[in-house]
């Protein structure tokens, strides 16, 4: 049983990790957190259906299609709702209640939209389950934990060895700095909130896929152990929420699995709890020093 | 200058306003209506079932209206979102109980929202009837309250003599939602199985809106469980039935009662949903004619078979109706004539009421064949 909990927790930590990919990127250069990435995620989700189901396209075309209207989404949301607060000047308190304003309306928008039903998605890969010694394991799950893997090892190439990841970072040290160096640093932050999108729907697509169901409030739990994973690995580091990720989706299931699943939710809380208590800047975050 | 310009502009702009709101509130309902309120979640994630509450409420007022109304008043349906939420039941109830024009509340859906609301309700004497709580924290909750469901004691019992005398499965597992609902349907089904010489071997719990199942499936697979019992409601039943296959359980009978009766819970799980079985009140394929007349009138309407709670709530509807029609427009009188009813019949049956407010009556054994609830005997 060890070993199948053990794929059944790297399974949902993988998805976990794409989400919390989104909430460090935009916390690592804006320093605020996006409450409504969780609803990003349930929007990419929604897209992805919709172009699967109502536009009849096989799925390995309409998944980079939703992922790319799911960034224009990000995109959107960070044009409409806080460059504008952010341009007054505002603190990043300000922004925070904007994004928990934007994800009560993205709820709410879908819950118009779609209805408040809960969704098949649409099955174009004939599930196969194969059994290796008590251990199943079916080639959806396969597919998940590779396609998580695949694009945060691209998504970490891009950051480290790419000029667009070079102004990524020297926005995220200093946005005014940056700017002196002549990075146009609006439009770093409209690409960090579209490459963000665009993961969360990826991930939004793989549950639909995986867990074969969709419906408006999903993003709520999602969302919330996305942020848990972003804190636990250190926000705003990138290899931080993909060790976050992967742990909290371990040790929810592991705790689930001998304990009781009850308290699923209080182990991937609970040890986040501990790593704070002896590390507060999480795992693999810098510590950081503020100068008088 | 223009600084005043613009204080008169907004003074005169606010006393509009103003005289908008007084005029709203004059014409917004007539003073010979007869007004029943309704709380039942209309947003958050019991959403799905406060809509076919409201659905059904709405069809059997409609009805009474086209029929001359009560005594030839029309009727009319204050509703009120309680959000499937405790703490907003409070505020929901709180505003209705005050509101003298309304003579009783159908509500709430979620069993902790009735418990919620019901302190309020039975001091402002006013009854509240649910269409949907079925814990049995509601027994004792008060005079006013009243429910058109069973207990679960009640399902869980007839659940578990079917499960351990009739199919013969000695070993149990339970799997339940976190909440009072689960909690206590699931208790029930651990100890009537237990007494009729069945064991329990895997119990636990999952939350409402829950997609990840494989953590607890993979549990009951190491386990010596030959059913599944499941405490909850159609979405995740759903899904745990399509997961069930994934962790080599796709054989495993699965039970629960009427909570999971939808159209939903083949709609989405399809296949992998075929064989379940389940008690339940409500049948669309049942021969009882006053079924049969709800189900054609709410497809008219709504273009949709109907689900378990909106034939509760219509029931609740019909219940509430008559005792207004033949108590007549008073809150005292209303609680008296609904506690001494006796063989109403709804589209969920034959209903009496007991001295605690429970309905009292007997359910059916359906199972799912081929994408339909089928009644059967076994």
């Amino acid at each position: 049983m060890f070993t199948q909990q053990l794929i059944n927790g790297i399974t949902v930590g993988g998805i976990y990790a794409l989400i919390a990919l989104g909430y460090t990127m935009v916390y690592g250069i804006l320093k605020i957190v996006n409450f409504a990435h969780g609803d990003v995620f349930m929007i990419g989700s929604f897209l992805g259906l919709v172009f699967v189901q109502g536009l009849g396209m096989p799925i390995y075309v309409a998944f980079p299609l939703a992922a790319v209207a799911t960034a224009i989404v990000g995109i959107f949301i960070e044009r409409v709702a806080y460059r504008p607060i952010r341009m007054h000047g505002a603190d990043a308190l300000a922004v925070l209640i904007a994004a928990l304003g934007v994800s009560i309306f993205l709820e709410n928008f879908a819950q118009l939209v779609w209805g408040t039903e809960t969704h098949s998605y649409v099955q174009q890969i004939q599930k196969k389950t194969y059994n290796f010694g008590g251990i199943t394991l079916s080639n959806i799950q396969i597919g998940v934990i590779i396609l998580c893997i695949a694009l945060m090892l691209i998504l970490y190439l891009v950051v480290n060895k790419t000029k667009i990841g070079v102004a990524m970072r020297a926005t995220s040290q200093s946005i005014v700095s940056a700017q002196l160096m002549g990075i146009n640093t609006e439009k770093i932050i409209s690409l960090t909130f579209g490459v963000g999108s665009a993961l969360a729907c990826v991930a939004g697509v793989l549950v639909g896929t995986y867990y074969d169901a969709v419906y408006p409030l999903v993003g709520y739990s999602y969302g919330l152990k996305a942020f848990a994973a972003a804190i636990l690995g250190g926000i705003g580091s990138i290899p931080g929420a993909m060790l976050g990720g992967f742990l909290i989706g371990i040790v929810e299931t592991l705790g689930a699995g001998y304990i009781s699943a009850g308290y699923k939710d209080a182990f991937a809380f609970g040890i986040l709890i501990l790593v704070l208590i002896f590390r507060p800047s999480g795992l693999l975050g810098k510590k950081h020093v503020d100068k008088v | 200058m223009r600084k005043t310009l613009k204080k008169v502009a907004a003074l005169g702009l606010a006393v509009a306003m103003v005289a908008g709101v007084v005029g709203c509130g004059g014409s917004g309902s007539s003073a010979d209506a007869v007004k029943i309120g309704l709380a039942t979640p209309l947003t958050g994630a019991s959403a799905q079932d406060g809509k076919a509450i409201q659905n059904g409420v709405n069809l059997a007022v409609k009805m009474k209206n086209e029929a001359g109304g009560i005594n030839g008043k029309t009727v009319e349906v204050v509703a009120e979102d309680d959000k499937g939420d405790s703490s907003e039941a409070a505020t929901v109830a709180n505003k209705l109980a005050q509101d003298d024009s309304i003579l009783a509340v159908i509500g709430h859906f979620n069993s902790s929202c009735t418990l919620a609301g019901a302190p309020i309700y039975n001091n402002a004497g006013v009854v509240e009837i649910s269409p949907g709580s079925s814990s049995a924290a509601v027994t004792d909750a008060g005079d006013y309250t009243f429910r058109v469901i069973t207990t679960d004691a009640v399902q869980g019992q007839y659940l578990a003599d079917w499960c351990v005398n009739d199919l013969g499965y000695k070993n149990v597992a339970i799997l339940y939602e976190n909440d009072d609902y689960g909690l206590g349907l699931a208790d029930v089904a651990e100890e009537e199985t237990g007494k009729l010489g069945a064991k329990t071997v895997v119990k636990e719990a999952y939350e409402v809106g829950q997609t990840d199942f494989s953590t607890v499936l993979t549990k009951v697979a190491a386990s010596d469980a030959e059913v599944l019992i499941i405490g909850g409601l159609y979405n995740e039943t759903a899904l745990i039935a399509k997961q069930m296959a994934d962790n080599g359980l796709g054989d495993m009978q699965i039970m629960g009662v009427d909570a999971i009766y939808s159209g939903a819970l083949i709609d989405l799980g399809g296949e992998a949903v075929d064989g379940i079985k389940l008690t339940a009140y409500f049948s669309e394929n049942s021969d009882n004619a006053k079924s049969q007349e709800f189900v054609t009138a709410y497809q008219e309407e709504y273009g949709e078979v109907p689900g378990t709670y909106a034939a509760y709530a219509y029931d609740a509807a019909l219940v509430v109706m008559d005792a207004i029609e033949n108590a007549g427009e008073d809150r005292v009188a209303i609680r008296d004539y609904m506690s001494k009813i006796e063989g109403f019949e709804g589209s969920t049956g034959t209903a009496t009421f007991d001295k605690n407010g429970d309905v009292i009556k007997a359910p059916l054994r359906m199972e799912i064949q081929d994408g339909k609830y089928t009644i059967v005997e076994k």
